[in-house]
């Protein structure tokens, strides 16, 4: 695109026309941690947010009692929340035609819209095209960050040489040994709550102050243990016995973290503007522009290398230019691809950094839906306790495929799950008629449930892509992704067994099964989109290198979950943050030799 | 983020039988409705109380302002096939107790009240008229209402979270 030169608005007044040492797109989990590490050398960084900064606290309200909103968590009218059927029966985009004043993915209609209404993103504004996937977006200073799940988990050799393994894809060009002083870097720094393990495949963190269990959850866990399964509290990238952070509090167990979208108003949780971008900005190093919406790397005509970045700004959609000696995109999985494929010059036809044609492609993600409720027959009637006050419940670790091989699939999954009282009884939907009776056995049975659901690998197929639609434009005037994914047989199968799987371990463990879920949720749901710029050592068959670098351009980065070659079944963003810190050092080293 | 993505879909679902939001007044003593006719919001405030009743742990719908969180959310509802639906029930209901009692619900004795109520909630699991089919809509509404209410958490719960815990945290080590 052309540049045109305007003033930004005062609050906006960042310095254009100097060159800085790097732009990064993006400032998630892994714009966050580019910003931390880059400027932590002492490299010279602008940040760019499409969307905006907001005061956080005053959206989250983490204490707010339901019956102190007026309309006890909901939105107001007009908003409206995208539900399960509608991703189903209808193809995106989905806020087309839609008579609702706003429209937001399913998390707008999870445990409380009005406290997400102005993190998630617009449908209206911000459409996608192609075959149905529940994509969620956040555009705001910390992403997504700012309401995820906080399960932090590493990987291990398992995922990273999951080829050498099953003989299935690509292995990474790295191994555990070479991401786990990283991992290390991440924990003491971020903070995470944990009980070690010491398990091969999923590997301990330096963990603080771990989670408790309820009473249920214990006897689940020494159930398992004797089929040689690991129950362990939820591994949270949470501070429970704090930081050296002055933007952020240890954890007090106040348990909102259960009972909305996410979000930790004290910053206990991590998020990526608290943890990463206010420290970084604190060294003097770091320039923030938010609503600057990146729609093109640009390149130098003469050496095909990255010499910035376009923007428009969100707020009066002028176009801008930010120059920089290095381009760090991480404006997540999809965005980024979308990014790469928007930036077409001679030198780079297909999109910058796409000379395999791998940009978009070998996606992966989480699938998830199958699921198992279990009635704890010895807590029917006792007294209410305090269960959810901590950041989540428990972890049953991937047992598939590691020692065994299931007939059906390659791969595993493990289980998220709960269980014991929390603000709300859930099991009042499904206690049947009325009167006294009812709302005794609502009393009774509200704290004797439990209940967990699967998370699986989804296998990085190069038939799952996304491209841009030629024709569809966002509301800023830039061409949309369109989807071309479905889940295979394999991740069918898989499910398959996490239903089987969860009703046996409950019934081992002497719990009464109420329910078993065998429907997959939509694609997308899992929120852990991964791939389209995979890292790899052939640059034919993979866009980055291991330090996700670009095999085509030196000078541009891609350091979010975009990389990722496989998707692992553990949840990806301690990862993400682990490897961008990896490829940053890289990056400051090489940067200092003059070599990019 | 995690297994509240997989309760979130029954919740979603239990919940689309209330209206899609608006300004409520801080629940209690409503004595001008603001979506339903006096008569209509006598009716779901009699049901609800139906529903959740008063027991010796805690007070029931009525003393927890259901009727008038629902009548203040139907008033600014976007979607208007959400009041279009509960003002249908109540007719509906209204028709079945002039045929069983011949009169209107809250002319009926309490017995006869209560006869109604178990009928239409006898085909809870599959219902077929627009009684039995209201009987879905206030019972999901009356729950929302009640178990987000002061009474409902606090008093019939007893829900000990929402506090700070300065040491551990409450439960069982993994050991």
């Amino acid at each position: 695109m052309t540049l045109l030169r305007f003033r930004a608005s005062p609050e906006q007044d960042v310095d254009l026309a100097r060159t800085y040492d790097a732009v990064v797109v993006g400032s998630g989990a892994a714009g966050g941690m580019a910003a931390h590490v880059l400027t932590s050398q002492g490299m010279k960084v602008l940040l760019l947010e499409a969307g905006k900064k907001i005061p956080i606290e005053q959206e989250l309200r983490s204490m707010q009692w339901p019956y102190d909103h007026p309309r006890r968590g909901d939105a107001p009218p007009g908003y409206h929340a995208i539900r399960f059927n509608e991703y189903n029966v209808r193809k995106p985009p989905y806020a087309k035609g839609s008579a609702f004043k706003h429209v937001f993915s399913y998390v707008g209609g999870w445990g409380g819209s009005d406290y997400v209404k102005n993190i998630l993103v617009d449908e209206k504004d911000h459409p996608y095209t192609g075959t149905k996937y529940a994509w969620v977006r956040a555009r705001l200073l910390g992403g997504k960050t700012n309401i995820w799940g906080r399960l932090a988990l590493r990987l291990s050799d398992y995922d990273f040489k999951g080829k050498t393994h099953d003989g299935y894809g690509e292995d990474w060009p790295i191994a555990y040994a070479d991401l786990e002083p990283y991992y290390d870097k991440v924990d003491l720094y971020l903070g995470i709550s944990g009980h070690k393990e010491n398990l091969p495949h999923l590997p301990d963190s330096l963990f603080q102050r771990p989670n408790k269990l309820t009473a249920p959850e214990v006897k689940l866990r020494k159930s398992l243990a004797t089929m040689g399964r690991t129950l362990t509290p939820y591994r949270a990238g949470v501070t429970t016995d704090g930081v050296k952070n002055k933007y952020r509090s240890k954890c007090f167990g106040r348990g909102a973290c259960g009972r909305r979208p996410g979000g930790c108003d004290i910053h206990a949780a991590f998020d990526s503007p608290t943890g990463l971008i206010y420290p970084a900005m604190d060294t003097g190093n770091l320039t923030l522009r938010t609503n600057s919406i990146g729609h093109e790397v640009l390149v130098d005509p003469n050496t095909g290398k990255a010499r910035g970045v376009s923007f428009v700004d969100a707020l009066n959609h002028r176009t801008y230019e930010a120059k920089a000696k290095v381009v760090i995109v991480a404006a997540s999985t999809l965005e980024s691809a979308r990014l790469l494929l928007l930036s077409k010059s001679r030198q780079h036809p297909n999109g910058i950094g796409n000379s395999s044609g791998h940009v978009g492609h070998n996606f992966c993600e989480h699938v998830m839906g199958p699921g198992v409720t279990g009635l704890v027959k010895e807590m029917v009637g006792a007294p209410p306790t305090l269960d959810d006050g901590k950041p989540g419940g428990f972890y049953v670790a991937r047992f598939r495929n590691l020692q065994d091989k299931q007939p059906g699939f390659i791969r595993g999954y493990g289980f998220e799950g709960g269980s014991g009282f929390s603000i709300f009884p859930d099991n009042a939907w499904g206690t049947p008629g009325f009167g006294g009776q009812f709302k005794k056995s609502v009393r009774e049975h509200a704290g004797a449930f439990i209940s967990m659901g699967g998370f699986g690998e989804v296998l990085a197929r190069y038939e799952n892509y996304m491209d841009l639609d030629p024709e569809v434009k966002d509301s800023w005037g830039i061409p949309v992704l369109r989807f071309h994914y479905e889940f295979s047989d394999n991740e069918k199968k898989m499910c398959e067994d996490m239903a089987n799987a969860g009703k046996e371990m409950f019934e081992a463990a002497g719990i009464e099964v109420v329910g078993v879920d065998k429907n997959i949720l939509t694609e997308g749901w899992s929120i852990h989109e991964l791939g389209t710029a995979r890292m790899g050592n052939d640059p034919k068959t993979s866009v980055l290198n291991q330090f996700q670098q670009s095999h085509d351009v030196k000078n541009l980065f891609v350091v979010d979950g975009s990389s990722h070659v496989s998707a692992s079944c553990q949840n990806p963003t301690w990862t993400i943050m682990a490897l961008a810190w990896r490829s940053c050092e890289h990056l400051a080293d090489e940067f200092k030799r003059g070599n990019l | 983020m995690k297994i509240s993505r997989r309760t979130m879909i029954q919740a979603t679902a239990a919940a689309m039988s209330l209206p899609a939001l608006a300004e409520a007044p801080i629940p209690g003593p409503s004595p001008k409705p603001l979506f339903f006719t006096p008569a209509e919001f006598a009716l779901v405030d009699e049901m609800s109380d139906m529903i959740i009743p008063t027991d010796q742990q805690s007070a029931g719908a009525r003393a927890a302002g259901v009727a008038t969180f629902i009548d203040a959310r139907l008033a600014e509802s976007f979607e208007k096939d959400q009041p279009e639906r509960w003002r249908a029930g109540i007719k509906a209901v209204e028709a079945l107790a002039r045929e069983m009692h011949g009169k209107t619900f809250m002319a009926s004795t309490p017995e006869q009240r209560l006869a109604l109520l178990t009928r239409i909630a006898a085909a809870e699991s599959d219902p077929k008229s627009d009684a039995e089919k209201f009987f879905g809509v206030i019972k999901s509404g009356t729950i929302r209402a009640y178990y987000t209410s002061k009474i409902g958490i606090h008093d019939d719960q007893q829900y000990k979270g929402n506090v700070i815990q300065p040491g551990e945290y409450a439960g069982f080590d993994a050991t």
